[in-house]
């Protein structure tokens, strides 16, 4: 990737040799600082609908994890589920822990309509200390999750998703007998303002529950980056 | 495209014109200040646009990091937490120090590590910075937003009538441009479409009305900034990155390159109530100047390309109680190196590659002496006490600003010319203009050590994550891991390539414990209590630089030599 990038600029370099040299410095009055968002419209365009192309809804088989409580919980288990939505989450993210309301919220209205959430913890234990399975109870506790927060000690079950952050939320939903990946990416687009936020996973849950197809199906997940064991 | 332009251009006008509130208070980084200073460094996020927050690296915080004060002289000890979920390095740019202290890609500090570099202070006063150094994601650690400023002081500069209160009359001024996606997420690419100061964006701060001091740093990726007012009123250029100037020197414009640091004076007596804005004057840019080269797309393309755009609003406030009303005319006397003292003189290339063989390169990227970084790789020998001139020869189609570790140098001609008054002091990074030669003088004392080189290279990250970086070690009669000087254990054979058999100089010695690292210090072997009369089974590593480290059981001193696998 960087050598493409170096590749682009010399190339460029070769064919923009003739420069206009100007020492006209504009008037006090020019106020350019940028193109963010902010001022209004971005002109960015390189950066848009990178990962909208080709949402592959791929299958999860399922899988069992052990719970804070000690018990294993296995997606086999729950023969009412139409659904889970799956979120990657962990103890120690900043932003991660902006979402432990919204994840009880989703848990509360969704699991009675039969679509259960699953925080799963698949960040490498061996190598952070702040993500052992004790730890992982104390947060659950401390926190106040009313939904099981598993323990992916060996880190199969983010590798099956392609978990890459947390939080990454999935959406994965009974089609003929399989778990099909129906949604993935953020929870919502503001993590620090629910109240002004689009919520993805909720909309996706409400799609399907009301027999539609999920009309954004993917989101750019960010957080802190989920490192895999090799 | 152009509409689109031009829209923006009249919404930021219209902002600009009606609203003042469209501006963001400057940010001004916290301090610590003493001998012992605990930095931790995490994944975290910060609300920079409306909308979702971004997520950032910060220390101590939530982008970038606190500005430390050191005084020269001290011995300070620096307690660096990695709480990344990943390893970096914390390089500390601009000092003179051991290079096992130094920060650079072979210090890497695991996630979960705490890093307690320390040494003497012997930098003049002047702005340093700190910076992540880890080799291939300098770039992506920097654009999160990880590093700080490093503010020394000493007895010289605290004699002289200068502005020094933080903050007010003395106000720190990072350089750089990000990218955000939709998501208001940062892109990691050379040039950003937008501006920022200390991490704010469209940034304004209050000035008092007399003599201000600004501390500006190029903290960016790429870009270079061609700073100047709006009003085109001179400043003068007082400190370059490695201490102040004989005298001030007045100037409208400075071009800025990355890594580099000015401290410059501006008197804003008598102007109360009235405004100007800091700009960079991009538009004059050449194409081989980083922030002058235009793309119409692609990753290089950006909002801000050789464009004149706004760095900061600054409104004139009130004078303080005791303000420095004049700018003084001689500020020291630095005694230069002097070119008919020097050694040895090193002639290094710059090239856009092309012929690189070893490792072979497919494409093009840029390139010291021809070839691309080898961690395992020492360049140079330099000998202790050594006064050096280092005579860069650039025949890439591109400027590169070029920084070396360890030294402040002084530059003795850009192109054949002397440099300008305003780098005629101590510098530690110097740009190599497209297809011309730089020459600079540089004396390497203390610290000799020939197991720890320190780096040379490129200063825009992207090109020094490339491979635009060199390594040089510092040697001499009483430098740690001479062979014969500290004759405390030996390795044979070396160069090894199955085993390797450890000699203790004193056989009665009782080895606590062996480890071996590897080049960036990753453990690949720990023997407790070690049989050692068998060798060490070193076969399955792959070729490259190796440290034995023995500890004694009695008085737990570590001992260290290295060798090489083949």
């Amino acid at each position: 990737m960087k050598k493409t990038l170096l590749f682009i600029c010399l190339l460029a370099l070769s064919i923009g040799k003739t420069v206009t040299q100007s020492n006209n410095h504009l008037a006090a009055s020019e106020a350019i600082f940028s193109g963010t968002n902010e001022v209004g419209g971005v002109a960015n365009d390189r950066n848009r609908a990178v990962r909208s192309v080709g949402f592959q809804e791929k299958e999860i088989s399922d899988f069992t994890l052990r719970n804070v409580d000690g018990r294993m919980v296995s997606t086999a288990n729950f023969p009412n589920a139409k659904g889970f939505a799956v979120v990657f989450t962990c103890n120690h993210c900043p932003f991660a822990k902006l979402y432990t309301e919204r994840f009880n919220d989703l848990h509360k209205k969704y699991a009675p309509l039969g679509v259960p959430l699953l925080a799963i913890n698949s960040m490498d234990s061996l190598v952070y200390e702040e993500e052992s399975f004790g730890l992982m109870q104390t947060r659950a506790r401390e926190a106040g999750f009313q939904f099981p927060y598993l323990y992916d000690a060996a880190q199969t079950v983010g590798k099956a998703f392609g978990a890459e952050h947390t939080p990454h939320a999935f959406l994965i939903w009974k089609t003929a007998g399989k778990w099909l990946v129906k949604y993935s990416g953020s929870i919502d687009d503001n993590g620090e303002a629910p109240q002004n936020a689009k919520p993805f996973v909720a909309n996706a849950i409400d799609d399907l529950l009301a027999g539609r197809a999920v009309r954004e199906p993917e989101t750019e997940s960010f957080g802190c980056r989920i490192f895999y064991r090799k | 495209m152009k509409n689109l332009c031009l829209t923006i251009c009249l919404g930021v006008l219209a902002a600009y014109t009606s609203n003042a509130q469209s501006y963001n208070p400057l940010w001004i980084p916290d301090t610590l200040s003493g001998t012992t200073f605990n930095l931790t460094i995490r994944d975290t996020f910060a609300q920079l646009v409306r909308g979702n927050q971004t997520i950032t690296g910060g220390i101590n915080g939530k982008f970038w990091g606190p500005t430390l004060f050191f005084n020269k002289g001290d011995e300070v000890h620096l307690n660096v937490l990695n709480k990344l979920n990943e390893a970096t390095t914390i390089h500390w740019h601009g000092f003179h120090l051991p290079a096992v202290m130094d920060g650079g890609p072979h210090q890497v500090i695991p996630p979960g590590t705490l890093w307690q570099p320390y040494w003497k202070v012997t930098n003049n006063a002047a702005t340093y910075w700190y910076h992540p150094h880890l080799h291939e994601e300098t770039m992506a650690h920097i654009t999160k937003g990880i590093g700080g400023l490093i503010i020394v002081r000493d007895a010289e500069e605290a004699a002289l009538p200068l502005p020094r209160t933080y903050g007010v009359d003395d106000i720190p001024l990072v350089l750089t441009d990000r990218d955000f996606n939709t998501q208001n997420q940062f892109v990691e690419v050379p040039y950003g479409d937008s501006m920022m100061v200390n991490g704010t964006l469209r940034p304004q701060t209050s000035v008092p009305a007399q003599v201000v001091r600004f501390r500006v740093l190029n903290g960016a990726i790429e870009r270079s900034y061609n700073i100047g007012f709006s009003d085109n009123r001179p400043f003068s250029v007082i400190g370059s990155d490695g201490g102040l100037l004989n005298a001030p020197v007045p100037l409208t414009r400075y071009l800025l390159h990355a890594g580099e640091r000015i401290e410059i004076l501006v008197n804003f007596g008598g102007q109360a109530g009235q405004s100007v804005d800091l700009k960079a004057y991009n538009s004059t840019l050449a194409q081989n100047v980083p922030g002058g080269d235009l793309f119409p797309n692609g990753p290089f393309a950006n909002y801000l390309a050789r464009k004149d755009f706004n760095m900061l609003h600054i409104n004139v406030a009130a004078q303080t109680a005791k303000p420095i009303t004049a700018i003084p005319t001689v500020l020291k006397t630095n005694v230069l190196l002097n070119a008919a003292n020097a050694n040895a003189t090193r002639k290094l290339s710059m090239t856009d590659t092309m012929g690189v063989t070893n490792p072979p390169v497919l494409g093009v990227a840029f390139v010291i002496n021809h070839k691309l970084f080898d961690i395992n790789y020492i360049e140079y020998k330099v000998p202790l006490g050594n006064t050096e001139i280092w005579e860069i020869n650039s025949t890439s189609n591109f400027g590169h600003p070029f920084h070396i570790h360890d030294v402040e140098f002084n530059i003795l001609s850009v192109n054949g010319a002397a440099p300008p008054a305003a780098q005629a002091g101590w510098k530690d990074v110097v740009f190599v203009p497209a297809r011309q030669t730089v020459r600079f003088i540089a004396k390497f004392e203390d610290y000799a050590d020939v197991l720890h080189p320190f780096m040379y290279h490129c200063h825009i990250a992207l090109h020094e994550d490339e491979g635009m970086m060199g390594q040089f070690v510092v040697s001499g009669a009483s430098a740690t891991g001479e062979p014969g000087k500290h004759p405390d254990f030996s390795i044979s054979p070396n160069p090894a390539q199955d085993k390797i058999f450890v000699k203790m100089d004193d056989p009665d010695t009782e080895i606590y414990y062996l480890k071996i690292t590897d080049a960036v210090g990753r453990v690949k072997l720990m023997l407790p209590q070690p049989q050692l009369s068998g060798g060490v089974d070193i076969s399955k590593f792959s070729p490259g630089t190796y440290f034995v480290q023995i500890t004694e059981r009695a008085t737990k001193k570590v001992l260290t030599q290295k060798f090489v696998k083949q």
